[in-house]
């Protein structure tokens, strides 16, 4: 499998896009305030490639939201932002004037909520454009070192292929950034492409 | 080439090449006589419409360079003849609130027959 083509990633790109957007739309009903949620890239390595620097995964501890996808595809996300950052969301969608200790207990839930919306969003907009339903299993929370967090990615070696989504968030104009990230199978990376091809099919 | 009276022009704003193939290939579809250009900035859609100004346009929100709401604005106060629709993934109230005050529409991607259809509706009806 070689990596997908520039058009091939602009699809992907507007594809995740309409999902933030979808998600954006959700958070700001949570938050009461405007969400800006944008997907400036998207690219497929291989996870033998995947590099502390690919993921932004510096030294510090990270919060991990994953979930199980399966449909004509099956993969696992991950949702990634520095456990400082996910509390800072935390915080603002609780809205309160919570202490630190607090907010850790609400932690968990949270970030396991914006999970679920951002990943849905995301999946909704696939199924929309691209023509696949993908089911979800419930999101778990984890929280990680970034050295965890590659040695797992790398050594997952029935999924080899890893799409990448970085993503700025932006709530009540304060601004994170995280990763979006999808295990792939080389077979389920085959199937994506394919119902990619379909989608450009009739307007290229 | 004679241009004849429902013949129109469109100028597709989007930064995604994607996103203006769906767009170009639906309005063709509805709109088979239609002339269509494209700019993938709100930078380059000022520029263009400075040259030659179309009859419609889309455009896209989140853009690199000025956001489409910004350059909406500056060719609507330069071009205010021109019927410009917001193609945007974001609909959230405050985006919804600023295109109306611009006497824009928001459309919610993606790019559908149906939201094609709420743009044609608009470029059709709009005085």
């Amino acid at each position: 499998m070689n990596s997908l083509n520039e058009l091939q990633l602009d699809a992907l790109t507007e594809v995740f896009s309409i999902g933030a957007g979808r998600a954006a739309l959700s958070l700001s009903e949570i938050v009461g305030d405007e969400v800006r949620i944008s997907v400036p890239s998207v690219q497929v390595i291989s996870s033998n490639d995947i590099s502390s620097t690919t993921l932004s995964l510096n030294s510090g501890r990270f919060g991990a939201v994953s979930q199980n996808f399966s449909g004509p595809f099956n993969a696992e996300a991950l949702l990634l932002f520095t456990e400082e950052q996910a509390l800072k969301i935390v915080s603002d969608m609780m809205d309160s004037q919570m202490s630190l200790e607090e907010l850790a207990e609400f932690e968990h839930e949270a970030m396991c909520e914006l999970g679920n919306i951002i990943l849905n969003a995301c999946l909704s907009a696939m199924a929309d454009m691209l023509n696949f339903t993908l089911d979800s299993s419930l999101p778990n929370y984890t929280v990680a070192s970034a050295d965890d967090i590659l040695t797992r990615l790398k050594k997952n070696t029935n999924q080899p292929y890893i799409m990448i989504l970085h993503i700025d968030l932006a709530i009540e104009n304060q601004r994170t950034a995280g990763n979006l990230v999808f295990l792939l199978s080389s077979a389920s990376l085959n199937n994506l492409v394919t119902h990619i091809d379909q989608f450009l099919d009739p307007i290229s | 080439m004679p241009v004849d009276s429902s013949t129109k022009t469109l100028l597709i704003v989007d930064d995604s090449k994607v996103s203006r193939m769906l767009i170009r290939t639906h309005i063709l579809t509805q709109r088979p006589e239609w002339i269509i250009s494209e700019a993938a900035c709100g930078e380059d859609a000022i520029a263009l419409v400075a040259n030659d100004l179309p009859d419609y346009c889309t455009m896209d929100i989140n853009m690199p360079g000025i956001s489409g709401t910004e350059a909406a604005e500056q060719i609507l106060a330069n071009h205010p003849s021109i019927k410009i629709v917001i193609f945007s993934a974001n609909i959230q109230e405050t985006h919804q609130e600023r295109a109306r005050s611009l006497g824009t529409i928001l459309v919610a991607k993606p790019v559908t027959e149906k939201s094609i259809a709420l743009a044609l509706d608009y470029f059709d009806n709009a005085q």
